[in-house]
């Protein structure tokens, strides 16, 4: 802003571009970029007893578990049911519902692919299973 | 008369603010870099995953590349050393009830899978998660 002083202009002390709010600017949407591509490309899904647990959860009442055993990457067993990957969802939401520990115990084919496997993990989450274990880990 | 501007209502100060203000967010870039420096840089392919959990923690991360190379946290280690590094890790006070994460392939068979998560339990790992991708809306 230019002040004058008895009809005389001031000259004033900076005269360079600003630069600092637009790097800081650009700074700010470097750490907004960095925030929502990169780092949300990793989330989980928490086996809350890998182990020793599931075996634990095996144990339980039979009416409340959910036993899910992946054979291949096309075909899993429920409650030896074997159905195809593709019904999954539709046989696990009925007996989540049912159940009061929404405990599902999953087994896997050593061969099957990881991807496949956490795929059942993935379906039985949103299916609505609150806890997973996992035998034979 | 006109009046004049008293000498002392002028700004002789340096204004450090802006300054602050860049120095803040080179120290909230710090902060959210530091965590991916924790990870290995080896290929790995993550499942994709609708649901997601176990997110935003300190955690130990076990990593299973492509090519079946090993890393605890952002250390290359053979799966011979794996489980006696692992305890060592472990057993430190500041991860105690830690999180361990396995990062493994997509492509990996859950053999290999079975045996990492075998081996975080039996050093001690009390809370133990599958690192997924997250699937996006596109990717359905």
């Amino acid at each position: 802003m230019r002040r004058y002083t008895r009809g005389k202009r001031v000259p004033e002390g900076i005269h360079d571009v600003n630069m600092t709010p637009l790097i800081d600017v650009s700074l700010v949407l470097v750490v907004i970029l960095m925030i929502t591509t990169p780092m949300a490309f990793q989330s989980g899904i928490q086996i809350r007893n890998a182990a020793t647990s599931g075996r634990s959860a095996a144990e339980k009442v039979r009416t409340e578990r959910i036993e899910i055993t992946v054979v291949s990457a096309d075909s899993v067993i429920v409650n030896r049911n074997l159905i195809l990957r593709s019904g999954l969802s539709g046989m696990l939401r009925p007996l989540l519902a049912l159940s009061a520990t929404k405990t599902v115990v999953v087994r896997c084919n050593d061969k099957v692919p990881h991807g496949s496997f956490v795929s059942v993990l993935d379906e039985a989450k949103s299916c609505g299973a609150a806890q997973i274990a996992v035998i034979g880990g | 008369m006109r009046r004049q501007v008293a000498p002392h209502f002028m700004i002789t100060k340096i204004n450090v603010t802006p300054i602050i203000d860049v120095a803040l967010v080179l120290v909230i870039i710090l902060l959210v870099t530091a965590p991916l420096m924790s990870v290995a840089d080896l290929p790995v392919d993550l499942p994709q995953a609708r649901t997601r959990e176990a997110e935003d923690e300190r955690n130990v991360s076990i990593t299973l590349s492509s090519t079946g190379r090993l890393a605890v946290d952002d250390k290359m280690i053979s799966s011979e050393d794996l489980g006696a590094y692992l305890r060592s890790k472990l057993s430190m006070h500041e991860n105690q009830n830690v999180l361990v994460v396995v990062r493994a392939d997509s492509g990996a068979p859950y053999e290999a899978v079975r045996h990492l998560l075998s081996q975080a339990k039996a050093a001690g790992a009390s809370r133990l998660a599958i690192a997924t991708r997250q699937k996006t809306e596109s990717t359905r």
